[in-house]
């Protein structure tokens, strides 16, 4: 039951130039006539089965004053509905040696269960039962609530660093909810009540916005008919399902901001705001993203970790989601460095790629990376499933991409990083954030923690 | 909350399940609202489906075998994904830091690909990155270890590149530090981190100063007293071949993945390893160490004490009663925490698995005016577990997760590796991979019952508890922990015998 943050989205689909191709999905897809979306692939190397359920909702659904609403519905998922009593949906997965568990981003909402094989029906039944009749009421929502604000504490607030990117998105965006973190802020968790959950399961949970997906050792035919006795049976929406979500302006101009928090060093981010997932221009941005920071020969490792070692850490990364998002490049400061000269590093190195193209060995190498990626990301069965449903659910119901892409990037070009980088890595496009130790603030106190 | 008097009588998990479930749908309080939408009216009862037959499944086929140096090699083959995973474990690490040198073993592995005999660090870095492997070395408390990943049409070139990086380090001086710089700025950001902060006080508090007492990373102190000789020395001492095992899974024949072994590995030579001596760990002590961190808004909870090493006779019986402390299948302190009372997101206790000695901790965490509240419930359940029989249905579900979790254990060539690796290193029997099922199922309510009470130690429980002191502590003499020793965070020292680093004139740097 976790929120998904940006920087943990899912490693993405990718190319290669030498090494083999793996396997592709060998899958089916069906509709039932409610509208649930249906992603079936046999895989029978050991026996088990993974089954996912993705509504597609997430933190980017919620209206202001709202922040948190998503992941928050996503916990009361777990209170109990018309044949499962609360809490028993985990207890009885666990019980059977299977795992199960929930997770919330931007864009979407995650339940998955991964379970001996023969426990099929069961899961299915138990997911039917949930989307069919939650159980909500105002006591269990209110202690639910108590143990999100935990959570948003545990994750964000009680850790170092932990508020670097709701700091970023806040900043960076204006009206777009990815201002918002998943996690939402304490007075909007405080101020949501129990009719905001009735409303959301009615509106948002519904077959026609969901997505379930079951890979492993199973029987097409079987699993089907299953799905059509348990989750057929639950009626279509009442109403369309209509998103009303704010388009971000274009930037005009480039933006620098300075804060500061109770953290031991200095965090410099460069960010720009880039394009969404699925676009073709997405994909060099990925290329660009290896080339900045996959491994200890990527540049800004290289420039600012070991070479001028103005860095703790740092990494740039493009977090390509469903709709526009941002590239950003993250520095640790180290203690004999300054922020400014590493910000000036970072900015060089993303410079860089604009006025000259990388080398023909750093595309290949990039490549070889997203092989590797591609790879290593399809070896158990809810991995598999994570592709597929990810495939269909943010590309319009286009599974094709799950295999497709890895297609896409071998055709990739030093040119199409070039204009891509030319084209997004622009000043007016750039927001510069500082972040200092609060012991460096005017007027901090220096009897603070370092 | 289900009625365990009747599930009690239940012989078969599934009966119980059935059980579970029915008493739980009726337990609900009639005419809730949401019972009066057509929704819920239109929504048949029914109860959990029956399972389908299930598949036999077995532990899935690997092979060991010893070059004639003493390298063990561990092979496991697929033929899905055109990848090769390989992973060296070296029977040393942090525990086997020479007194005053804490953070060594970790140096060492840390330097491994940072240049080789052949090699700079920049050429290392790019012949794995441009055959799109993965390569990674660090020091653990028992073990160091090396693991790269590479596609199966660079198994030879990633073989190599390990080989050269356990053997011929290069160790040069401006590597050193470089190194030494990043330990010491991570060290820092780790004293400002709860969490970090939390593990290394109750690891302190549990195993004292014993080796394992101590930060893997070192200290600021320890980390800056490390020379080259040092490195050297160690590598020179632990990284032998009969003093390795080496595991290859992947995509490749069984004839290929040894001859491969024996190419880059078979001319190492074999040395004497010293033995490593367990020395003791202190008897379990109460003590309650408040870390204060001015202004959280949340307070860590660490709640403990020693036990035993994973080699003993014990240690599957114990497991199991941690488990329904609070591990998967049970977890009583996270329904009592979580689910009853809302007070945090988590809480978890788990089984230190450690070669000379082990530990049980419990961890959560929840917002400073719960503390109290918090402590006293997970207190009070190592208390319970000593004292009352496990519910039998407990144990069940406990056992059933273990047992039924099997088969989601070898789903991945690497994962079943990682269990032959384990099996391996803590000279356990291979023969145990077979039979764990069964060994689990025998342990009795009773069998519970006595580890409890011979290793749980609840009235001399190490506490640890990170968080804003001045709210923490008046709480704390009313639920029996008016005992305590108070640290600022800025003071920690994990090496002093009270925690504390003198105060200095010019305040905390």
């Amino acid at each position: 039951m976790a929120v998904l943050v940006a920087l943990s989205v899912v490693e993405r689909a990718t190319p290669v130039a030498a090494a083999s191709r793996p396997p592709k999905f060998d899958y089916q897809l069906h509709t039932l006539d409610n509208g649930l979306s249906i992603i079936l692939n046999e895989d029978h190397s050991t026996p088990i089965v993974h089954v996912s359920l993705w509504y597609h909702v997430g933190s980017k659904d919620e209206p202001r004053g709202r922040t948190g609403f998503a992941h928050l519905f996503e916990h009361m998922m777990f209170k109990g509905s018309k044949n499962v009593g609360p809490e028993q949906h985990t207890s009885l997965v666990a019980s059977i040696g299977g795992q199960s568990n929930a997770t919330t981003n931007e864009d979407t909402t995650i339940f998955w269960n991964t379970v001996p094989s023969q426990y099929l029906p069961m899961v299915l039944w138990m997911e039917a039962d949930r989307m069919a009749t939650l159980r909500v009421d105002d006591a269990t929502f209110k202690q639910e609530r108590e143990v999100v604000k935990e959570e948003r504490r545990m994750r964000i607030d009680n850790q170092p660093y932990g508020r670097l990117q709701e700091i970023l998105y806040d900043k960076a965006f204006e009206v777009h909810p990815y201002k918002h973190p998943v996690i939402g802020s304490m007075a909007d968790l405080e101020a949501a009540t129990v009719d905001n959950v009735r409303e959301f399961y009615e509106t948002y949970y519904v077959p026609g916005n969901a997505t379930l997906t079951i890979v492993g050792d199973f029987d097409s035919k079987q699993a089907l008919e299953l799905i059509t006795q348990y989750f057929g049976a639950i009626p279509k929406a009442a109403r369309p399902l209509e998103r009303k979500i704010p388009v971000e302006p274009q930037k005009t101009r480039e933006r620098r901001e300075t804060v500061y928090e109770e953290w031991p060093l200095p965090a410099v981010i460069v960010a720009y705001h880039i394009t969404y997932d699925g676009d073709p221009d997405s994909y060099p941005l990925h290329i660009v993203s290896k080339v900045l920071s996959d491994g200890q020969s990527s540049r800004i490792y290289r420039r600012l970790v070991y070479q001028d070692r103005l860095a703790l850490a740092a990494f740039g990364q493009a977090n390509l989601i469903e709709h526009p998002n941002l590239f950003y490049a993250v520095a640790i400061v180290q203690p004999n460095a300054t922020p400014e000269s590493t910000t000036k590093a970072l900015i060089e190195e993303i410079e860089r790629l604009k006025t000259e193209p990388i080398s023909a060995r750093e595309l290949q190498r990039a490549k070889n990376q997203f092989a590797r990626d591609y790879i290593i990301g399809r070896e158990s069965i809810q991995q598999k499933a994570t592709h597929l449903a990810h495939a269909y659910v943010l590309h319009n119901g286009d599974v094709t991409t799950a295999d497709g892409e890895f297609d896409i990037f071998q055709g990739i070009t030093t040119a199409d990083v070039q204009r891509v980088a030319r084209r997004f890595f622009t000043p007016q496009n750039r927001f510069v954030l500082t972040i200092l130790p609060k012991a460096a603030a005017p007027g901090g106190s220096p009897e603070r923690p370092r | 909350m289900l009625s365990r008097l009747t599930n009690r009588q239940r012989t078969t998990i599934w009966g119980l399940l059935l059980t579970v479930l029915v008493s739980g749908a009726l337990s609900t309080l009639a005419g809730a609202d949401y019972e009066k939408t057509a929704r819920w009216k239109a929504w048949p009862s029914s109860r959990m489906p029956k399972p389908l037959e299930a598949r036999p499944v077995t532990f899935p086929p690997y092979e060991i075998r010893t070059l004639a140096n003493g390298l063990k090699v561990v092979v496991v083959t697929q033929h899905e994904q055109p990848a090769v995973s390989l992973r060296m474990i070296v029977r040393a690490g942090a525990a086997n830091d020479p007194q005053g040198r804490a953070g060594l073993a970790n140096m060492v592995a840390s330097l491994l690909d940072q240049g080789t005999a052949t090699r700079s660090a920049g050429d290392v870095a790019e012949a794995i990155d441009y055959i799109g492997g993965a390569l990674g070395a660090g020091a653990g408390t028992d073990l160091s270890f090396v693991n790269a990943i590479v596609m199966k049409d660079n198994f030879a070139d990633g073989l190599t590149l390990l080989s050269d990086v356990a053997r011929t380090p290069a160790f040069a001086p401006q590597e050193i530090e470089r190194q030494r710089d990043q330990v010491v700025s991570a060290l820092g950001v780790n004293a400002g981190d709860p969490e970090w902060v939390a593990d290394a006080v109750i690891d302190r508090l549990i195993y004292g100063f014993h080796p394992y007492g101590l930060p893997g990373a070192g200290t600021a102190t320890s980390v800056a007293a490390i020379t080259r000789d040092d490195i050297v020395a160690f590598h020179q001492r632990w990284y032998a071949p009969n003093n390795a095992i080496l595991a290859i899974v992947g995509d490749l024949s069984l004839d290929e993945a040894f001859a491969g072994a024996e190419r880059v590995f078979g001319g190492w030579a074999r040395r004497d390893v010293p033995a490593v001596r367990a020395s003791e760990a202190p008897d379990a002590t109460r003590r309650v160490i408040v870390v204060d961190r001015p202004g959280a808004v949340q307070t860590e909870i660490r709640v403990g004490n020693v036990a035993i090493p994973r080699k003993h006779a014990d240690y599957e019986a114990l497991d199991l009663a941690v488990k329904v402390l609070g591990g998967e299948g049970a977890n009583r302190i996270q329904r009592v925490l979580r689910s009853e009372r809302g007070l945090t997101y988590g809480a978890s206790a788990d089984i230190q698995a450690l070669k000379q000695t082990g530990g049980i901790v419990a961890e959560t965490d929840t917002r400073s005016e719960t503390t109290g509240e918090a402590l006293r419930l997970v207190v009070d359940e190592f208390f319970r577990l000593q004292r009352e029989p496990v519910f039998e249905l407990e144990l069940a579900d406990a056992q059933a997760y273990l047992t039924g979790n099997f088969p989601l254990t070898i789903e991945t060539p690497d994962a079943i590796a990682l269990q032959v690796l384990n099996v391996l290193f803590y000279d356990l029997d291979v023969k145990d991979l077979e039979t764990y099922r069964a060994r689990v199922n025998a342990i009795k309510s009773d069998d519970i019952q006595r580890v409890a009470r011979g290793y749980l130690k609840p009235a001399r429980l190490s506490i640890v508890l990170v968080g804003d002191a001045r709210l923490v502590e008046p709480q704390l003499k009313s639920v029996g922990f008016g005992e305590f020793e108070r640290v600022p965070i800025e003071r920690l020292d994990l090496t002093a015998p009270n925690f504390l680093r003198p105060a200095t004139a010019g305040g905390a740097h």
